[in-house]
């Protein structure tokens, strides 16, 4: 919130999810009513955030392929200058040389294992890539009148049966230039927010339903909806050291990912 | 197709470029999805750290000069989780790599698949 009047700010955000807070039960439901989301989940397809809106054949990387959020002309053309820059593998990965979260959304849009931890007073969402950690309060606590913006953000949430149903508010968004959405390129303001749904559609599956909003950058709500596949039983995770031998930073004059050598020597700079 | 002077390197098809695997890190797009090129070796070492595992190859031309080749595969969760371990590639093994090369010809590549001197493979070789 660095160009705008806390207050503001604040408004603007938190707005929407305050009805969910205020709304939501002192009393934590308990342990034995919750639903069981145990075991190691990974998400359901490839990396490009919105994939019911993308065009364009390949992945992430690849040329030309992009989504279509509901954005307003003035983040249509951040996007599009970001999408010029991926097709010349000048358009970095935020996550590329370590040591900050992936962020939300894309907590929700990550290679690699998932859990989902559910317990009365809150849930965690583990990601293994990263690692990554997103807590959700589900105590009845409401989000802070002055709560600073961070790359996860704040969420705090409640059952609806076996629903999940949470505010996200306080994200950094693009505002530092180290969180995207995926590697086309994807961003967010400082004052986006959502509204999520988690639930399990069937005993494989787990379904996160994100309804964003940010009045700086789209025009209307923007749902992405992403799934998860249990994995199979006794899958473990491990430890994701990123800086222990990180061979490919990206190189923070010209944005693009580097491949070092065995002596740490740039192959392509 | 892009060519390039690779010392013991051996361009085997060009036609599977399909399924580049996603380095969950970082964009691969420095390597050359179009090609595969097969270099036969020694183990220097394997690299099973994260975020990505890297095999460190020496190959030496039909001059007698050794090459250090860096060869990057995934991280060494999802590998471990099918069974890759450390000792996969040990040190001082002889064996034959396939990898989609870089685009500028530096000696580096992305894992395709391997083969040891006792027919045992690793990834992909069909």
């Amino acid at each position: 919130m660095r160009s705008l009047p806390v207050v503001l700010a604040f408004a603007v955000w938190v707005a929407p999810g305050l009805s969910v807070a205020q709304s939501a039960s002192a009393t934590p439901k308990p342990y034995e009513t919750l639903p069981d989301w145990s075991g190691v989940w990974s998400m359901v397809g490839g990396t490009v955030f919105d994939r019911a809106t993308q065009t364009g054949q390949g992945g992430a990387i690849s040329v030309g392929v992009r989504s279509h959020p509901p954005y307003n002309a003035e983040w249509e053309a951040i996007y599009k200058s970001h999408l010029e820059r991926r097709d010349k593998n000048l358009f970095p990965d935020t996550i590329s040389n370590c040591g900050v979260p992936a962020g939300f959304p894309r907590h929700f849009n990550l290679p690699d294992p998932y859990e989902f931890v559910v317990r009365p007073e809150q849930v965690w969402v583990l990601t293994e890539n990263g690692p990554n950690v997103l807590r959700i309060y589900t105590d009845g606590r409401k989000h802070l009148d002055d709560q600073w913006a961070t790359y996860t953000g704040d969420s705090v949430g409640h059952w609806e049966e076996d629903t999940l149903v949470f505010t996200t508010v306080a994200l950094k968004g693009f505002r530092d230039k180290d969180v995207i959405l995926d590697r086309t390129g994807l961003v967010l303001s400082d004052q986006s927010h959502a509204t999520t749904r988690i639930r399990k559609t069937d005993p494989k599956t787990i379904q996160v339903e994100m309804t964003i909003e940010d009045p700086k950058a789209l025009t209307k709500p923007w749902v992405v909806t992403k799934q998860f596949q249990k994995m199979p039983a006794g899958t473990r995770v491990y430890d994701y050291g990123c800086a222990e031998n990180n061979r490919n930073p990206a190189d923070v004059d010209t944005g693009k990912t580097l491949i070092l050598g065995p002596d740490g020597t740039p192959l392509n700079k | 197709m892009r060519t390039h002077a690779l010392p013991g390197a051996l361009v085997i098809a060009a036609s599977l470029a399909v399924a580049v695997p996603l380095f969950a890190h970082h964009s691969n797009a420095g390597f050359d999805s179009d090609k595969v090129i097969e270099l036969t070796g020694t183990i220097k070492e394997f690299q099973f750290t994260n975020p990505h595992t890297w095999i460190q190859i020496f190959v030496e031309d039909k001059k007698g000069t050794k090459t250090e080749w860096s060869v990057e595969w995934g991280s060494p969760n999802s590998l471990g989780r099918q069974g890759i371990r450390p000792s996969t590639f040990p040190p001082g093994a002889k064996v034959t790599i396939r990898l989609r090369p870089m685009l500028n010809g530096a000696p580096a590549g992305g894992f395709v698949g391997a083969k040891f001197e006792d027919g045992k493979t690793v990834g992909r070789w069909e």
